[in-house]
């Protein structure tokens, strides 16, 4: 491996923790207010709220963490935290795996856990819930099941976590309303001096359009609490979709490396046009056998997996190079339409397989199908024993254009280095509706310290070169906030400035998840990394 | 009954996802089974490592409460310990004697 694999890593040093006494005062105070049975600060209860998914497991141990049960509760510890100026780090229901668990960016942060918020108002005539943060995918589909109301949530990959949660971290789904945080619609927030504020219609206080207008008067501000460090919302409006008539597709092989781009250049049209409205998202040969089988049962060599596993693999699961599950919703007749149109388009690229696909209110889903429709699942994190033992997973995720040449070239420089550092390839191309993501996931093997060794100079190397030609990342894990906010340098980083500038004069105390998505506020703006 | 009243009143005001004092049983469906359940992470890994019919926790005879208790409080291999926030200590002992089918 070359120089600069071996430099030290970034990811040694230390943020400072706020001193334990003043921890211990806060959280005393704290527990007057929410009661001791909500109140976890043991050894075990430090572990469980830390990274699970870590490359290094001890960076971002929280001193403790305190689950309210309501947004009077909220207001109350924020208060409490910035009195005592102790940082404290929100989750909604702390199931973020691969982006930090439930872990703070600052070890000895106070975790606000909402996972006992779990309030849900569904307007099933408007298609819209309001959501308390607590709430997971599972709990909102079962809520919609069991009471047989017509509306279906998108899903993420691994849909443990909060709906909210997972909305404010921009995640992403496979239906038309795969991208999560358009859902939103007004928001209830806590600002760090504990005032309690409601987003667009919710600012009149009998306004019957809360959930339907996103915007109200004046400026927006939903957006401004998504990813960021500006307040901590205790309910949000989400846009929920009418069950379709009818969703039909065709799961789509193609054989060789080099089809991804005319498959991008096919899908692109289709989807900016909107004959495609859903998030189509392309995935390699690797998307099966690395939740469904281990690595052992391939090869025993290190290093990348072999162009001959590659084809092994591809041949057990009939899969191609690439492939992608193209789907329409809605009344069947447009659907029928717009089917002709897609089968045209893709035959013209002469796929390796076309499989039709058709579901009716009624049929059955299979749970490998549930992503497409609305039903949440956790099978897929099974891709964290690939290796065998404790594993899972690091994201890298640049947003690209949908240019099928581009991304050629961003898919042969990362395939590259995957091979350089000798990691096994899993990769996706999610379609939005005028950008495209490249989410690529690193396997982690957290019994082989020479392999984990290997994973930040990788994920750094990934990233500056992702820089290089224009490409920031939509999201990150806790290591790597400080980086990937570090590409969006124009004007000598003048958003960042805007956003201290703004975190600064709403959060004078500097106690809100200091360091979320590389936003520091004036008290702790040494610890900044890069 | 309270159930019912729950199912009617759910459109027009704010609903608890928990009706009041579930069981172990209702508390492991709600808490467990996304992972634990006919197709998910949890079984899928155990079906790894034992008989694949046992694999769903609900199937196997050889767990004790104390075990349930202490594995989901540190994790097992892949699965994520579960904090105390999302399920209560209360609530995992009525999850852990419904796994156990009575063994302490």
């Amino acid at each position: 491996m070359g120089h600069q694999h071996e430099k030290v890593s970034h990811l040694d040093a230390k943020l400072t923790p706020p001193p334990t006494a003043t921890l211990d005062k806060a959280l005393k105070a704290m527990t007057a207010v929410v009661g001791s049975g909500a109140v976890f600060a043991t050894e075990e209860d430090r572990d469980a709220y830390s990274d699970r998914f870590p490359i290094d497991p001890h960076r971002h141990r929280p001193f403790a963490a305190i689950a309210p049960t309501t947004a009077e509760e909220v207001q109350a510890l924020v208060r409490i935290a910035a009195a005592h100026r102790v940082p404290i780090w929100t989750v909604s229901r702390g199931k973020n795996l691969g982006y930090g668990t439930a872990a703070p960016v600052v070890a000895g942060s106070i975790v606000l856990d909402l996972s006992r918020m779990q309030k849900i108002e569904v307007d099933v005539e408007n298609a819209t819930v309001l959501l308390e943060p607590g709430v997971g995918f599972f709990d909102l589909y079962d809520y919609l099941q069991t009471r047989n109301i017509p509306l279906w949530l998108s899903v993420p990959g691994n849909s443990w976590g909060s709906v909210i949660g997972n909305a404010l971290d921009r995640g992403l789904g496979y239906t038309p309303y795969g991208e999560h945080t358009r859902n939103l619609c007004g928001m209830e927030v806590v600002l760090p001096d504990g005032e309690m504020i409601r987003t667009g219609m919710g600012a009149m206080p009998n306004a019957p359009s809360w959930q339907l207008h996103k915007y109200g008067y004046g400026p927006a501000w939903d957006q401004l609490f998504v990813q960021s460090n500006f307040g901590i919302v205790t309910k949000a409006g989400m846009w929920l979709m009418p069950t379709p008539e009818v969703v039909r597709g065709f799961d789509v092989e193609m054989d060789r490396m080099e089809d991804l781009g005319p498959l991008i250049d096919t899908i692109g049209p289709l989807r900016r046009e909107g004959v495609l409205q859903q998030s189509p998202t392309i995935g390699n040969w690797f998307r099966a056998a690395n939740i469904l089988t281990t690595r052992h049962q391939w090869t025993d060599q290190p290093g990348s997996l072999s162009d001959e596993v590659i084809s092994a693999i591809r041949k057990q699961f009939g899969l191609g190079w690439w492939g992608v599950s193209l789907r329409l919703y809605g009344r069947a007749t447009v659907v029928q339409a717009n089917l002709d149109i897609l089968e045209k388009a893709l035959n013209a690229i002469k796929p390796m397989s076309m499989k039709p696909f058709t579901w009716r209110p009624g049929d059955p889903i299979a749970p490998t199908a549930g992503g497409w429709m609305g039903v949440p699942m956790t099978f897929p994190m099974q891709s964290a024993n690939w290796f065998g033992g404790r594993g899972g997973h690091i994201g890298f995720s640049p947003v690209l254009t949908q240019s099928g040449k581009l991304a050629m070239e961003q898919f042969n420089r990362t395939y590259a280095r995957y091979k350089e550092f000798g990691m096994d390839y899993q990769a996706s191309f999610a379609f939005g509706e005028r950008h495209m993501l490249n989410v690529n996931a690193v396997l982690l093997n957290l019994d082989d310290p020479q392999f984990m060794k290997r994973v930040d100079p990788f994920l750094r190397t990934l990233i500056a070169d992702a820089k290089a030609h224009g490409y920031g990342e939509y999201r990150a894990h806790i290591d790597y906030m400080d980086l990937v906010s570090d590409c969006y340098d124009y004007n000598h980083h003048a958003l960042r400035r805007l956003n201290e500038r703004v975190k600064d004069a709403l959060d004078p105390a500097g106690i809100l998840a200091p360091g979320k998505s590389g936003i520091w506020p004036a008290a702790y703006r040494k610890e900044r990394k890069a | 009954m309270i159930r019912l009243v729950l199912i009617a009143l759910s459109v027009l005001s704010w609903t608890a996802v928990q009706a009041a004092e579930p069981d172990g049983q209702q508390l492991f469906h709600r808490k467990c089974a996304m992972c634990h359940g006919a197709v998910g992470m949890g079984t899928g890994l155990l079906a790894r490592r034992m008989k694949p019919e046992v694999a769903q926790l609900e199937k196997r005879d050889d767990l004790s409460a104390a075990y349930v208790e202490r594995a989901a409080r540190i994790g097992v291999l892949n699965m994520p310990p579960i904090t105390r926030g999302d399920v209560s200590d209360a609530q995992l002992a009525l999850i852990a004697r419904y796994l156990s089918k009575g063994k302490p």
